[in-house]
């Protein structure tokens, strides 16, 4: 009887203990809105793939300046003790961060001090076709759950509060060449997800699926099948196999409530006899109502690609004003070399420039096709191209700044011989048609240019020795962060490109960027390179 | 009695796992002569070898791996050899599941159409001489079986990494191109001498060299006069008028019969 009492004023005391703390707290669940609010001032979350829907990767947050940025001391660092690179964009809520790593593990890691909370492993078969690497590019988070994409194509809800499954979708079948290494989305009441494979032969599609049940909503293919409007643009039965796979995160416009993600190459990679035609949506960006994955519009890159340039690198949206005019845009860095403004209420392009030497085509043409030049197709004897197969840019984030009206990007300067020759399909094996072999002759490098979206004009650049593959982030203070490929983190002036700071982190931060956040009234910097997660701050 | 065959079936079973494992790996390629493979194992072999032994595969950085049979070497010999690389060399792992054993087949089947057969021609050259020219006139940088200098590549396994035209290029041209670790560099410091050596690293802010004395050291770029990269190799060029033809061939015997791990390092 006592120690029932006893229990009965311990449980009071902890609602009342509960209440008071819910006053200083974030609700327990994330709700649509507070994604749709983006990177709030108080600096609090990171809560998506980009920060926001815009994929800006602009933080509001000013404590970390460029006259301090030197002074920024590591804090901790976390190392995952699994074989394998980041490429993840960490999310952070409630002086919590979530992380996926390598091997599909994942942990929810203490803000304040780097120490885990809880550890994630998912069982993963041992004949996995993925192709580049046993990679994981981040949560979403919506509610109460974490959402990931597994190497052996299914989509997991974590319990963000203790890591354990919730729910378990199946994508694809990882044995024919599916995969899934993309940030789902999470958009209302859904989570958006795509999968890999463009290099092993299969049809690439977009999904939905209910956050809460894990029931599949919705899918969309990217390549059309029979009847469909772009089944025609595949020879044959080449659109069963033709890949437009999808690996990298969209954005999404919620005044249109359109999702718009860019599309893998056609396989195979480098030979089109087999799949003559545009080879629709390949190479595209496509626009999807976010209800019910029906296309709105799209606007092909590189029609009938023959160089492995898959569109998935990652849009940004912002309204400008181009030409005196007031724009509704989506901008677009392509590994083809070209920079692209589009109108995101139609696709159609606004400005489209190269933003590396390009010898592929001249321009894009009024029709919104590139202008070709001849000698690019590959051959069985070799034919010189720029950009090489990893492109102008690729998958790691590029970042706009609003203020300053700059588009920021890690640009590759290579060119390569390309091959080609006709391939056999084989359920599950490489289905690629070819192979590319870097120039020796021209050295190549790689620089941190910021474009100007308007015109597609170079504002300024800052070079690197070898091509980077950071991703970027910028801040309201003025500062913009990447990464170089001999594992240096750089701070530069966004407005200039003036170096401002710098630091060895000993492993490069490939396809990766930072995030910023506030704990305790500390403006952090977190660095994911190579195993570690680095988190920087002033001193207090 | 059936715990005991359980047991019993247990053990077997793991028994049975490096057994197996063992078996994976055919003695023989199974795609050899295979067309298809073939094809696809020449684009593998462009994409991830060809830098280093050339399109033809005669070797360019690393060996001519046209005489890679005749020498004896096994299908599942090379295909080990691919997958783990070779220590203490440029040759990397090729590790799965980026590279499959699939590939690493398609890529042996396509090297195998480029075999040729050995070298029919006897040997030219004594070795002997060429061991005495290469102590009085190689050895100040070059290291052989843990003796010599350090500043060039060490040479002990040079006989099986490249070819006889290779080595005379090298000795009668010198170097047009530097592999990793030996690219001239010159330092001025902010006082003193400038500094010969060659860059071991380097990024934007600091370089890494080795100094003509083998001091090892970097130095952050914002800290000295100038960092200049060297178009000219370090190596001296020996041309027709300081090594005749004849020792040219003696050296490249010696060097030929340079194929084991350095001594110094125990296995």
């Amino acid at each position: 009887m006592r120690a029932f009492a006893r229990l009965a004023a311990f449980a009071s005391l902890m609602c009342i203990g509960a209440a008071l703390l819910v006053a200083q707290q974030l609700p327990s669940l994330v709700t649509p809105e507070e994604i749709l609010g983006g990177l709030p001032a108080d600096g609090s979350r990171w809560l998506t793939f980009g920060g926001d829907y815009s994929n800006r990767r602009y933080s509001p947050l000013t404590q970390i300046t460029p006259d301090n940025v030197s002074k920024l001391a590591p804090q901790w660092t976390f190392q995952t003790g699994v074989l394998g690179n980041f490429e993840t964009t960490s999310l952070f809520r409630d002086n919590v961060l979530y992380v996926t790593g390598p091997q599909n593990v994942a942990w929810a890691i203490d803000a304040r001090t780097g120490r885990q909370i809880w550890r994630y492993r998912r069982e993963l078969p041992s004949n996995l076709t993925a192709c580049c690497g046993l990679v994981n590019r981040g949560f979403a988070m919506l509610g109460d759950k974490l959402y990931m994409a597994t190497l052996d194509a299914h989509l997991i809800a974590l319990d963000a509060k203790t890591g354990s499954v919730m729910w378990d979708a199946t994508l694809g079948d990882y044995k024919v060449g599916y995969s899934s290494t993309i940030a789902p989305l999470a958009v209302k009441d859904k989570v958006i997800v795509g999968v890999a494979g463009g290099e092993y032969g299969i049809r690439g599609y977009i999904e939905a699926f209910d956050a809460q049940t894990g029931n599949r909503a919705w899918r969309f293919y990217t390549i059309p099948g029979p009847g469909e409007p772009g089944n025609d643009t595949w020879a044959g039965d080449s659109w069963k196999i033709g890949g437009a796979s999808v690996w990298v995160t969209g954005a999404y416009d919620p005044q249109q409530n359109l999702l718009m993600y860019g599309i893998g190459n056609p396989g195979p990679d480098y030979y089109s006899e087999s799949r003559k035609g545009d080879n629709l949506y390949s190479n595209s960006l496509v626009a999807l109502d976010a209800d019910t994955g029906e296309l709105r519009w799209h606007y092909q890159f590189t029609p009938g690609d023959v160089h492995d340039w898959d569109a998935t690198e990652v849009p940004i949206l912002a309204d400008l004003i181009i030409g005196g005019q007031p724009r509704k845009v989506v901008m677009f860095a392509n590994r083809n070399g070209f920079y692209y403004t589009l109108d995101r209420t139609t696709g159609k392009p606004i400005v489209a420039k190269p933003f590396v030497k390009t010898t592929w085509a001249t321009e894009i043409g009024a029709d919104g096709r590139p202008v070709l030049l001849p000698g690019n197709i590959p051959t069985e004897e070799g034919s010189v191209t720029c950009p090489d197969l990893t492109g102008g840019t690729n998958f790691w984030q590029p970042s706009f700044d609003p203020a300053t009206q700059n588009f920021f990007v890690n640009a590759r300067e290579v060119c390569m011989t390309y091959y080609s020759w006709k391939p056999e399909y084989e359920p599950g094996q490489r289905y690629t048609g070819g192979a590319g072999q870097r120039l020796q002759s021209e050295p190549a490098f790689g620089a941190l240019r910021a474009i100007d979206p308007a015109t597609g004009e170079r504002k300024w650049e800052f070079k690197y020795i070898t091509p980077s593959t950071a991703g970027l982030m910028t801040t309201a203070a003025g500062l913009i962060f990447s990464g170089d490929a001999e594992g240096n983190l750089l701070a530069l002036n966004s407005r200039t490109g003036q170096l401002l700071w710098h630091y060895q982190m000993g492993a490069t931060m490939h396809g990766t960027s930072p995030v910023t956040y506030m704990v305790d009234g500390r403006q952090y910097l977190l660095v994911p390179a190579g195993a570690t997660l680095t988190a920087w701050a002033l001193p207090q | 009695m059936t715990w005991n065959r359980a047991i019993a079936a247990l053990v077997l079973a793991l028994a049975a796992v490096p057994w197996l494992t063992a078996q994976d790996l055919p003695e023989k390629n199974p795609f050899e002569g295979d067309p298809v493979a073939i094809q696809a194992g020449m684009g593998g072999f462009r994409q991830r070898c060809a830098d280093c032994h050339g399109t033809d595969a005669h070797g360019v950085r690393g060996p001519d791996i046209t005489q890679i049979w005749a020498s004896g070497r096994t299908d599942a010999g090379l295909f080990r050899t691919i997958r783990t690389g070779i220590p203490e060399t440029e040759m990397p792992a090729f590790i799965a599941p980026r590279t499959s054993d699939r590939e690493i087949w398609q890529m042996l089947a396509y090297l195998r159409t480029l075999a040729a057969p050995a070298p029919t021609d006897p040997p030219r050259g004594n070795a002997e001489n060429g061991e005495r020219i290469f102590r009085a006139s190689c050895i100040g940088c070059h290291r052989v079986g843990g003796v010599g200098g350090r500043l060039g590549p060490n040479l002990s396994r040079i006989g099986a990494s490249r070819s006889v035209e290779a080595m005379k290029i090298r000795i009668r041209r010198g170097a047009e191109d530097f592999r990793p670790g030996f690219a001239p560099v010159t330092i001025t410091p902010a006082s003193g001498p400038p500094i010969q050596g060659v860059k071991k690293n380097e990024d934007l802010f600091s370089v890494q060299i080795m100094d003509t004395r083998e001091r090892i050291q970097g130095y952050e770029k914002d800290k000295v006069k100038s960092v200049v990269d060297v178009t000219r190799s370090a190596m001296p060029l020996f041309g027709p008028d300081r090594l005749s033809e004849s020792d040219l061939d003696d050296v490249v015997r010696y060097l030929q019969t340079l194929r084991g791990f350095d001594p110094a390092v125990r296995q």
